[in-house]
């Protein structure tokens, strides 16, 4: 096995109508009888090779589940959910590093429980670490690191999980502007290094728009898919450029307009 | 650099040499005021010094019979505490990933842990001879070893597990990489609560067994008691005090403070 850190192409050689991840009918309902809330209700949703989508709502949308579903962290009560290259790597809110292990230690553990050679393993540890910028801090432990360093130490242990589908789920919302805004650069550059499919949930409006090929808008109780935008503005993208702030502008009145709804009801 | 060392070792150890001198010298006022054994009735043998103490320690070792007793009871102390640790480390694994006995056998290991492994010192002589010192050990060590591994396990955060479901760790791989090392800082604690519960259990079975087999630093202490000799009794408890304290600050101590400075969890 190795670590496909392939570049990612100038056109994309996939056929847009062969969907990488499918999601059909996903309903989830927890609890039963009198007592059960439909967290998800009948989410569809397509993703080609390589695509950046992400998800948007506000909390108790159902958006964390929908990310821990298709991670296979929990059972869909309904419909159903298809990808096409085995278990997808998970990024946290929480880098969720293990105390106990240095930087290289945390990045290699996945490559380790699949048994990659040693030798195999330290190139593409080194490889990682260089590209979110901690090769110079492999031998720290997390508590040494600052929040932007170790949710970029959680972003390359993912990426050696030698998974071609990335979720991350509000990875960056602990952060702080200045930072979040460092890594969505980074996370862009990285993704189009690495070639992944990500579906990245989050609640911030104009972090949905800056990173994703395509914003998925979702409405709570239940969650339900509302709107989908193609986001055509170029990469790299700035969070306060006029393409970026005008899409996020829409987004919120459109998310405003369904929060109006739901108050109605 | 010699002398900010040892100035580095006075800052560190201060405050014990105080509390030891604090003791030794209320011992030695007792000795003073004239405490005498005996009570109503009894012989009326002056208390011993600390000197008196010290000098008997030096007295036993030279006729040998201190440290022939000293590795004896160390001896039984190792393999006793050895064999809790393996029936520890089994049972709390065990009720860690069974459900089912973690209902039937948590409560269970917390009411052992509270009973006063003495107890077993009857039934251990009835029933089982010369292995009733180990059981008595056994029994008084091996409910801490669970009960850290049990705890430590309970305070690991869920996202931990589900991090490792998310990367698939199973088997072999996922006992490493996330059980026993998440596990480790508590089963550490256990560990050394372990050791004192089984060294006062050890000196619990030997004072009450007796001298059958071999004589052990508990023996020693009853046979002052039985001849009367009271500088062999205070010898004889200067040792055990200093073994127990010895054991846990050479080895346990060290032992937690390092893992829990590598996990950030206390200031390097």
């Amino acid at each position: 096995m190795s670590i496909a850190l392939f570049r990612r192409p100038a056109v994309l050689t996939v056929e847009a109508d062969e969907a990488f991840v499918t999601l059909a009918g996903v309903t989830k309902v927890f609890g039963n009888g009198k007592r059960a809330t439909t967290a998800l209700d009948s989410v569809s949703l397509e993703l080609s090779k390589g695509e950046f989508v992400c998800i948007l709502g506000t909390s108790g949308c159902g958006k964390s589940t929908l990310l821990s579903l298709v991670a296979g962290l929990d059972k869909v009560t309904s419909g159903t959910i298809e990808i096409a290259d085995g278990r997808p790597a998970v990024m946290f809110q929480e880098p969720a590093l293990l105390p106990w292990l240095t930087v290289r230690r945390n990045v290699e553990l996945p490559m380790r429980l699949r048994k990659v050679e040693t030798d195999e393993r330290n190139k593409a540890v080194n490889r990682l670490l260089s590209m979110v910028g901690l090769i110079d801090f492999a031998d720290h432990r997390p508590h040494q690191l600052s929040g932007g360093m170790r949710q970029r130490c959680a972003l390359a242990r993912a990426l050696a999980q030698d998974s071609e589908l990335l979720l991350m789920d509000e990875p960056f919302a602990a952060l702080d502007a200045l930072t979040r805004d460092q890594l969505h650069d980074d996370l862009n550059r990285i993704w189009q290094e690495t070639g992944k499919t990500i579906i990245f949930v989050t609640h911030n409006v104009r972090e949905a728009v800056r990173l994703g090929d395509r914003v998925v808008l979702m409405t709570p109780r239940p969650g339900r898919v509302a709107q989908i935008w193609d986001v055509q503005i170029t990469r790299p993208r700035e969070l306060d450029s006029f393409e970026v702030s005008g899409l996020a502008h829409e987004i919120t009145a459109r998310l405003r307009a369904g929060a109006a709804g739901n108050g109605a009801q | 650099m010699e002398r900010n060392r040892l100035q580095r070792v006075f800052r560190a150890s201060w405050p014990r040499l105080v509390a030891i001198g604090i003791l030794v010298g209320i011992w030695q006022l007792l000795v003073v005021v004239g405490v005498q054994s005996g009570g109503a009735g009894g012989a009326g043998e002056a208390l011993p010094g600390p000197g008196d103490a010290i000098a008997e320690i030096g007295y036993l070792v030279h006729i040998g019979v201190l440290v022939p007793a000293l590795l004896q009871t160390l001896e039984r102390a190792a393999i006793g505490y050895a064999l809790a640790l393996v029936m520890g480390t089994a049972i709390g694994l065990a009720v860690v990933r069974i459900p089912v006995l973690r209902a039937g056998v948590g409560s269970l290991l917390a009411g052992l842990q509270s009973l006063p492994s003495v107890v077993w010192v009857p039934f251990a002589i009835l029933f089982l001879g010369d292995f009733a010192v180990y059981f008595v050990v056994i029994m008084g060590a091996f409910p801490s070893i669970a009960m850290g591994l049990m705890s430590s396990y309970d305070n690991v955060p869920p996202l931990t597990f589900s991090l490792a479901r998310s990367m698939g760790a199973r088997g072999p791989g996922y006992y490493r990489h996330f059980i026993f090392s998440a596990t480790l800082p508590g089963y550490v604690a256990g560990m050394k609560q372990a050791w004192a519960f089984s060294w006062r259990s050890l000196m619990a079975a030997e004072l009450i067994i007796g001298s059958t087999a071999s004589t052990g630093l508990g023996q020693i202490l009853d046979n002052g008691r039985a001849l009367g000799d009271l500088p062999e009794m205070f010898a004889a408890l200067l040792a055990i005090l200093v073994v127990g304290i010895a054991v846990n600050d050479l080895l346990f101590a060290p032992l937690e403070r390092g893992l829990l400075r590598r996990r950030g969890l206390v200031p390097a």
